[in-house]
């Protein structure tokens, strides 16, 4: 049974898209730009983008890219997180680095590491990866260092080894604010993928997006920005599905999620 | 505490100078052409000699106004609809979902629609900003604002301050240390987004200036504005973090 | 508003401040804060003139009508928890009357009620005749959590009800520094309440709500969060403090101690659903020394009686 009001706020979301559509669609009547195409037009082009073979093997290896970058950033980012937070000199020793490294735009880096590495998948895999890690590393970092020190004391006179406490205690204590880390890091895998293919232009799906606007397709841009906008709600939405499984446990955390590009 | 202070700061330091090593390492033992990667020292007296310069002082400029504007809407914007998410259950219900699916679609790719509807002038890119730096700042100024102690409003009430003006005498002040925090957030990520922005497509500012660089493969005027976008964020941090322990003196966790 | 006993408007705090020199001696300047104790001495010696004699009874007259009231929450399993079952209670003016229950029986509801804070279900609760519809300055709350705004400093959280009162900052400043000078602070008035301790936190929220003149002061629990020493340094002080103007007091808490020592009448509250168990007059001599009545068997008699009689219930409780 769910009652109404539960209801309405389950299809919330659903009719808050739909009410962004309603005011685009609107603004569009309104402004009557050549450039500004309508919701309905731009949503009836959807189905030639993913239709073209080649536009969709394009997006696919976007998203694979997007895939590996951030996995490898999670696997890598998430332990230095731990250390960082349990050991003072790890954190010492780390923290200016990404301090400095922190306000650089991480796509700003695609033209000097195509310089060396060239245009392929290695470059704009490695921007991912170098996008992703900044948060998932600050949220464990943050999350490690805010496990309660009489925890680890138990765990200690418990006979285990500072690895295994690092493991068995730290790691589940600090999961939930890892996975915000993870959460903010997925988005941001998005927003980097795309941003790099839009200054690379070579491939991907910011390469059809701005092909499409030099060809005045705008309604294939428009179009374009649904099915982005589309899977970085989605992706979100899935994530979010596993972060509340995962810590059940936890206080019940703001549900709404830090993004960043 | 000072020695340990000292200690920590030249363990922080040691990984920047091994970088910074071993990029002068590849370049003099020959692993990496100079064209490809400039020795340190030449690219820092660049970064010296451009900085003097009045046309990258421009670029510095034009950088920088964007990247104010941007951060100025969103904070007048995030904090209001915040506290007004906060306030009222009625603007929450309408706020809520729309920040739910806004938030975590990709700034960036509305780009292109900026540039048909707004121009290719400061307007889009003020607007990018803007819409980035927006959630962070209004989802901190929301939780804040919600998570304020009732008994500090009932404090008040008692006092005689009438409902219209909790908002602003306690619920705005109560709230402070998270909107901060948001803003935190979201000056970097104007940062970051200016410049891609400027990157994407510009006639100035920083990232054209990177972009200008890397259709000459000039590696040099490459790693300057890079390098100046981030000492530009580190400044504006710490000017803010100067700012929020200044305004946050009464609060334990500040 | 009736002329106190001692002749002096009984808001006119300064004016009292003058005459008595009270918390120099422990808190001289050069003390860093964060040696200074809770041990301050708020009133050294208080001279007998002001004391009221007991035997005065005038005639009492309500302040505060509590009738039929009934407060239900609505737990997440969608159970109904009724805290306040049907609550009628007359405070009179000037009493000190404690609240005291066992955690969970409303009493703290009970007095959000008075305060304006929380609508009963039912029941209505009434001061001086008027209905309550939402918090006043007549009616001052110190809560557990002493509420300080952490963004003012110890002058400015006191200085807050004077301000919203319309009251000229410059006025306003003298009349909260007197007050601070009162509960022991002097010295202290640009700290932030993050750089006191726990008893110095709840002086200040006293002082603060001192500030802006309630004819009721509704304490919650306010030394429940206290150390045991600090606790009765403060429970000592607040005697001291009321003994000049005589406020109506309302306080909640769990301690008999507390609330034998402290008040004229004892509510004995029960729990689920929260009732009222028994009323109970306190007969003992003011002004009230710790130490003497420590020792005077009638007090023993009230804390032990009241405590026997929660045992009773508690037992009766567990049978049930």
């Amino acid at each position: 049974m769910i009652s109404p009001a539960a209801l309405i706020r389950r299809a919330a979301p659903v009719l808050a898209c739909i009410g962004l559509l309603v005011v685009w669609q609107v603004a569009s009547l309104v402004l009557k730009n050549d450039s500004f195409p309508t919701a309905v037009e731009a949503i009836r082009a959807i189905p030639d983008i993913l239709g073209d073979k080649e536009a969709l093997l394009n997006i696919l290896a976007s998203l694979r890219r997007m895939a590996l970058g951030f996995c490898v950033a999670v696997l890598i980012a998430i332990p230095l997180g731990l250390l960082m937070g349990r050991s003072r000199s790890v954190a010492a020793f780390f923290n200016p680095l990404l301090m400095v490294i922190y306000p650089v735009p991480k796509a700003a880096l695609m033209p000097i590491i195509m310089l060396w590495l060239g245009v392929g998948d290695i470059t704009k895999t490695l921007v991912i990866f170098l996008g992703v890690s900044l948060p998932v590393i600050y949220h464990s970092f943050e999350g490690a260092k805010a496990v309660e020190e009489k925890m680890l004391w138990s765990g200690a006179a418990m006979g285990l080894s500072p690895a295994q406490r690092l493991v068995r205690i730290v790691l589940p204590a600090a999961l939930p604010e890892i996975l915000t880390g993870c959460r903010t890091g997925l988005v941001l895998a998005l927003i980097t993928m795309i941003t790099s293919e839009m200054i690379a232009r070579q491939s991907g799906a910011g390469n059809i997006l701005f092909n499409a606007l030099d060809m005045g397709q705008y309604d294939t841009v428009f179009a374009m920005i649904i099915i982005v906008g589309a899977m970085g709600i989605f992706l979100d939405t899935i994530f979010e599905r596993v972060r509340a499984r995962l810590v059940r446990w936890s206080e019940p955390q703001f549900d709404l999620p830090l993004s960043f590009s | 505490m000072s020695r340990l202070l000292s200690a920590n700061v030249l363990l922080g330091i040691a990984p920047i100078a091994l970088i910074i090593a071993l990029w002068q390492g590849l370049v003099s033992f020959g692993f990496a052409p100079a064209v490809l990667l400039p020795p340190p020292g030449f690219v820092f007296g660049r970064l010296l000699q451009q900085l003097a310069t009045w046309t990258f002082q421009q670029e510095i400029a034009a950088t920088l106004i964007r990247l104010f504007a941007g951060f100025a809407i969103a904070v007048v914007l995030g904090v209001s609809i915040g506290i007004a998410a906060a306030a009222s259950p009625a603007i929450n219900a309408v706020v809520r979902p729309i920040v739910r699916v806004l938030a975590p679609l990709p700034k960036v790719a509305l780009y292109p629609a900026l540039l048909l509807l707004l121009g290719f002038g400061h307007g889009s890119k003020v607007t990018l900003v803007a819409a980035d730096a927006l959630f962070p700042i209004l989802l901190s100024t929301y939780y804040g604002a919600s998570t304020v102690e009732q008994k500090l409003i009932w404090s008040a009430m008692a006092a005689g301050t009438p409902r219209t003006q909790i908002l602003f005498r306690v619920v705005l002040p109560a709230a402070m240390p998270s909107i901060l925090t948001g803003c935190r957030i979201g000056l970097v990520i104007s940062c970051i987004v200016v410049f891609l922005a400027e990157m994407i497509t510009s006639t100035d500012g920083l990232g054209h200036a990177l972009v200008t660089a890397a259709r000459t493969f000039q590696a040099v005027d490459m790693f300057v504005p890079l390098i100046t976008i981030s000492l530009l964020g580190l400044i504006l941090n710490a000017l803010l973090g100067a700012l929020r322990s200044y305004l946050l003196r009464g609060f334990p966790e500040a | 508003m009736k002329a106190p006993q001692n002749g002096r408007g009984s808001n006119d705090v300064s004016h009292g401040c003058e005459n008595r020199r009270l918390s120099g001696r422990l808190l001289a300047k050069s003390v860093p804060y964060a040696k200074a104790s809770d041990g301050m001495t708020v009133v050294s010696a208080r001279p007998s003139e002001w004391v009221r004699p007991v035997t005065s009874k005038e005639p009492a007259s309500a302040i505060i009508e509590i009738d039929r009231v009934s407060q239900v929450f609505q737990t997440s399993a969608r159970r109904d928890h009724v805290a306040l079952s049907d609550i009628s209670l007359t405070i009179e003016e000037r009493a000190f009357v404690s609240i005291l229950g066992p955690s969970g029986c409303g009493k703290s509801t009970l007095l959000y009620i008075v305060g304006g804070f929380v609508t009963p279900t039912s029941g209505a609760a009434k001061m001086k005749g008027q209905a309550i519809t939402g918090p006043g300055p007549d009616r001052g709350p110190v809560f557990q959590e002493f509420a300080l705004f952490p963004w003012k400093t110890v002058l400015g959280n006191v200085m807050y009800g004077p301000r919203q009162q319309g009251v000229r900052a410059t006025e306003a400043e003298a009349q909260s520094l007197a007050l601070i000078e009162m509960v022991g602070l002097k010295g202290y008035e640009n700290f932030y309440p993050k750089e006191l301790s726990g008893g110095m936190k709840q002086r200040v929220a006293l002082a603060r709500t001192l500030a802006y003149h309630p004819e009721v002061l509704l304490m919650d629990e306010p030394f429940g969060a206290l150390d045991a020493h600090t606790r009765t340094r403060l429970q000592n002080d607040l005697l001291n403090i009321w003994e000049r103007d005589r406020k109506t007091v309302l306080f909640v808490t769990h301690s008999v101690d507390e609330a034998v020592f402290l008040s004229d009448k004892v509510v004995m509250m029960s729990k689920s659903p929260g009732r009222i168990r028994e009323v109970i007059d306190i007969d003992l001599p003011r002004p009230r020394r710790r130490s003497e009545l420590l020792l005077d068997p009638r007090y023993q008699k009230y804390v032990v009686d009241i405590e026997r009689m929660f045992d009773e219930s508690d037992e009766a409780g567990i049978a049930s």
